[in-house]
């Protein structure tokens, strides 16, 4: 699994024990493994992770945890260690899992680790300069700690569920994905490597705590200040925005086909005028400059519709980039698989050999680090490398394995 | 007590399209020096402005996303101001740059010409589309990188158009993207003294979340529809997430699952349901091994979600967030942001933060970090710069120009 390529990679080196589960535990640590620190994943065959029982495609099965595509996306490049951590004899392996990392990544209901005996301080007993990353809805500490939650529970509480959407209609989310469970490992991912560095220099381990809520808020950072400053609560726009007009999504030839056009300057208002070939409306008093096509913003969207309805998406995008128009087609999950030339020459998906759902499709990294680019790892199958983690990283003797296969620790 | 990167320098001279990485390094430490250019750069022209007054000094776009930055300002298309930028660049760790990929290069101030004034250097590139590629050159806004990461497609309602999501969502993933990345640059640069060039895609950014869209593409060729308050989020069908009730709107995501009823917080809204006699779809089937959405009929479904819709609607905000506080229920009102100030979790956590150098007449509150740490503290400090505010502190404080020189720059537009 790691010794084919001899680049060296930009984590190598860090040992990661990781509790992490779901998708933000998930993906912490997926960002260190994909660039070199060598995370085993804990799991359990008592309780699997949703991503591990998750049938959203027909090739998933109600018993194999190993066909499951949603497991492979979050947990690439990792090792795989199934422990019963409930098990009287599991602390032998834990134990000495501890004194091996330099991270520990959880995500459990804030609480649950310390119950188990397995809380910061436990852990800094057996290694005094841990590191400890604990991911949460509303972070470690406060009234709502306790409170457990889905991604969608940041979103609404931050506030930014608010903002999007129509201003007519409640509020919406992407059906297809979240944001704060992918947000979220980011920081603490950073917050981690930066410990490490901060270790390096001073010697003290440290304790982070991230909240989803809390880095959900940050994103809507602007609307915070608007209230305290103007009195003013921003809700939700639809497409529009203030420094641009047109800027919004339009119908294009085909079925649910759209190209995203958005036009801030003058420069770019007679562009894109001119792509349309100057029809007499734009040269109509009532979208002469930004403030008023902002206020006859309707009026305007049903005649850019009308030029776009007649062509494909790719051919309004192409024309008004050409001429200097920021345009986009709104990409389905075909064209990003199999259309997209950028994302198809930047290498965005790259296509991994499993021994069980064979060759997936994988997003890299979006951030490439050009001398030591991650190389990214099909997922670990459950329980995968419990042998050689036992008895090659952490040496013990193949007979001591054995005893407590035969217990039941390894569930 | 110290930062995570305290003693570590970044050059920034994004737009709002980098905004983000800058403000992050500088809330774990980073001492960031924004470089704008003489006049100031046109990103501090976006709304929403103080008093509504637009004046590029008064954006609260602008004072939001450029915390912990001192801010200078220098001409780089001129030889002195090359002059200037490569003696601070000889004092850097980063440098963070969201210019149409080329131009610094063309500039004479590529990585190529950074890493040999400094070849510990990290440039980290943060643009729509990565600095290769048939559309490296293509203008972008947040809308347009949206729009191509997939994601779009999926968020809004099937009888109008995709809708954005809150603020420019697509920068502030690429920004967290891209601080990731630096640090994980520098982290191998500490250990190696190698620095390197980090190129950071908007567009793939955001498509990293599109993972379940991709892969249900790609194993079963069928796409996931755009259903509004519905979630297909680790589902095989549809669920209600975002309900009305009576004062706006609540965040409840009805789930299946092993347990009787399906999960825990189902178990606590029937008990509600049965307390004030309402409707309970929960005893319209067989759940008590568990609740499997996906063999459940659609009009089955459509009738649990009509009964809670309407239990919903008959409750505020407030007593359906109470009664989740008190029961594991899981539920939210959807906060604007307004409320989330008075949110009593992000009191506790002291989580808003005034910031040096406020205006006396703006006592403003900041989202104060992004995570806690133990022995490190990591808040926003320092109130965004002002154009040029620290041209001083930088040329004369550090690089030891005259007062006369820096005038004789001044009146050439240099700084």
């Amino acid at each position: 699994m790691k010794t084919e390529d001899k680049r060296i990679q930009a984590l190598e080196g860090v040992k990661v024990l990781d509790f992490g589960w779901a998708l933000a535990g998930s993906l912490n640590t997926k960002h260190l493994a994909d660039h070199g620190a060598q995370v085993i994943r804990l799991e359990t065959a008592k309780r699997q992770c949703m991503t591990r029982t998750n049938r959203q495609v027909s090739i998933s099965s109600r018993t194999n945890p190993d066909d499951k595509p949603f497991f492979l996306h979050y947990n690439t490049s990792k090792y795989s260690l199934t422990l019963d951590i409930k098990h009287p004899r599991a602390r032998e392996v834990l134990d000495r899992l501890i004194q091996w990392a330099d991270v520990v990544n959880e995500n459990f209901m804030p609480g649950t680790l310390t119950k188990l005996g397995l809380g910061y301080e436990d852990i800094q007993k057996i290694k005094p300069d841990i590191i400890m990353v604990s991911t949460s809805i509303f972070g470690q500490t406060g009234p709502y700690a306790h409170m457990g939650g889905v991604d969608g529970m940041g979103n609404a509480i931050s506030g930014r569920l608010d903002l999007s959407g129509w201003p007519d209609r409640g509020p919406v989310s992407p059906s297809s994905c979240a944001f704060g469970d992918d947000i979220l490992p980011l920081f603490t991912a950073m917050a981690i490597v930066a410990a490490l560095d901060y270790r390096r220099k001073t010697g003290k381990g440290q304790y982070i705590d991230g909240a989803m809520l809390e880095v959900c808020a940050n994103q809507i950072g602007p609307a915070f200040l608007d209230w305290q400053a103007n009195g003013r609560i921003q809700t939700r726009n639809g497409n529009r925005i203030h420094e641009a007009s047109p800027h919004g999504v339009f119908p294009c030839k085909g079925d649910d086909r759209w190209c995203a056009i958005s036009v801030f300057t003058d420069e770019e208002w007679k562009a894109f005028c001119g792509v349309l070939g100057s029809p007499p409306w734009t040269k109509e008093e009532r979208f002469r400059d930004l403030a008023s096509r902002r206020t006859n913003e309707d009026e305007l969207e049903l005649f850019i519709a009308e030029w776009t309805s007649e062509r494909d998406p790719q051919e309004v995008m192409r024309l008004m980039q050409k001429a200097g128009v920021c345009a986009g087609i709104v990409q389905d999950a075909r064209d990003l698989m199999e259309n997209d030339p950028q994302l198809k020459e930047r290498n965005f998906l790259l296509n991994l050999k499993h021994p069980v759902l064979g060759v997936c499709a994988h997003p890299t990294p979006p951030y490439k680090l050009l001398k030591t680019p991650a190389q990214v790892k099909t997922a670990p199958c459950l329980g995968e490398h419990n042998d050689f983690i036992c008895t090659r990283i952490l040496g013990m003797p193949d007979e001591k394995f054995v005893e407590l296969l035969q217990e039941g620790v390894f569930q | 007590m110290d930062s995570l990167l305290t003693g570590y320098r970044a050059l920034d001279l994004t737009d709002e399209k980098g905004f983000m990485c800058g403000k992050i390094l500088g809330a774990m430490g980073v001492d960031v020096i924004k470089i704008e250019k003489p006049g100031g750069d046109s990103s501090r022209n976006i709304f929403p402005y103080v008093n509504d007054v637009q004046d590029p000094e008064q954006s609260l776009y602008w004072l939001a996303f450029n915390t912990d930055k001192r801010g200078i300002t220098l001409n780089l298309k001129n030889k002195d101001g090359k002059d200037l930028f490569t003696r601070l660049v000889q004092r850097a760790d980063f440098v963070i740059e969201s210019f149409q990929p080329g131009y610094m290069e063309d500039l004479g101030l590529g990585y190529g010409a950074l890493s040999g004034i400094n070849p510990r250097i990290i440039v980290t590139s943060i643009t729509p589309f990565g600095q290769s590629g048939p559309y490296a050159h293509f203008k972008a806004s947040n809308l347009v990188t949206y729009a191509m990461s997939g994601v779009m497609m999926t968020n809004g309602d099937l009888d109008r158009a995709p809708v954005k999501e809150a603020v420019d969502v697509t920068y502030y993933e690429a920004g967290a993207h891209a601080a990731l990345g630096t640090i994980i640059a520098h982290y191998h640069r500490e250990r190696t003294g190698e620095g390197q060039q980090v190129d950071v895609s908007i567009q793939e950014s955001t498509a990293n979340r599109d993972s379940i869209n991709l892969y249900v593409w790609e194993f079963d060729k069928r796409f996931l529809q755009r259903t509004g308050n519905k979630s297909l989020v680790g589902a095989n069908v549809p669920s209600q997430w975002i309900w009305p009730c009576k004062d706006g709107y609540i965040f409840w995501a009805f789930r299946g699952g092993p347990v009787p009823m399906g999960t825990p917080g189902n178990q606590a809204l029937s008990k509600w349901l049965d307390e004030e006699g309402a409707e309970n779809p929960f005893k319209t089937v067989n759940c008590s091994k568990g609740l499997d959405m996906a063999s459940l009929p659609r009009e089955t479904l459509d009738i649990f979600e009509s009964m809670l819709g309407r239990f919903f609607l008959m409750h505020t905000r407030q007593e359906i967030t109470e009664r989740a506080f008190q029961t594991g229920m899981q539920a939210w009102g959807v906060s604007d942001p307004a409320e989330v100030m008075k949110n009593p979790q992000l009191d506790a956590r002291a989580f808003w933060k005034k910031v040096e150098n406020s205006e006396p007449n703006q006592e403003i509150l900041y989202p104060g970090y992004f995570f806690l740490c133990s022995e490190t503290e990591n808040f926003i400090k320092r109130q965004a710069p002002h154009i040029g505010e620290h041209n001083e502190e930088i040329y004369i404080g550090e690089l030891g120009l005259s007062k006369d020189k820096i005038n004789v720059l001044k009146k050439r537009g240099i700084i």
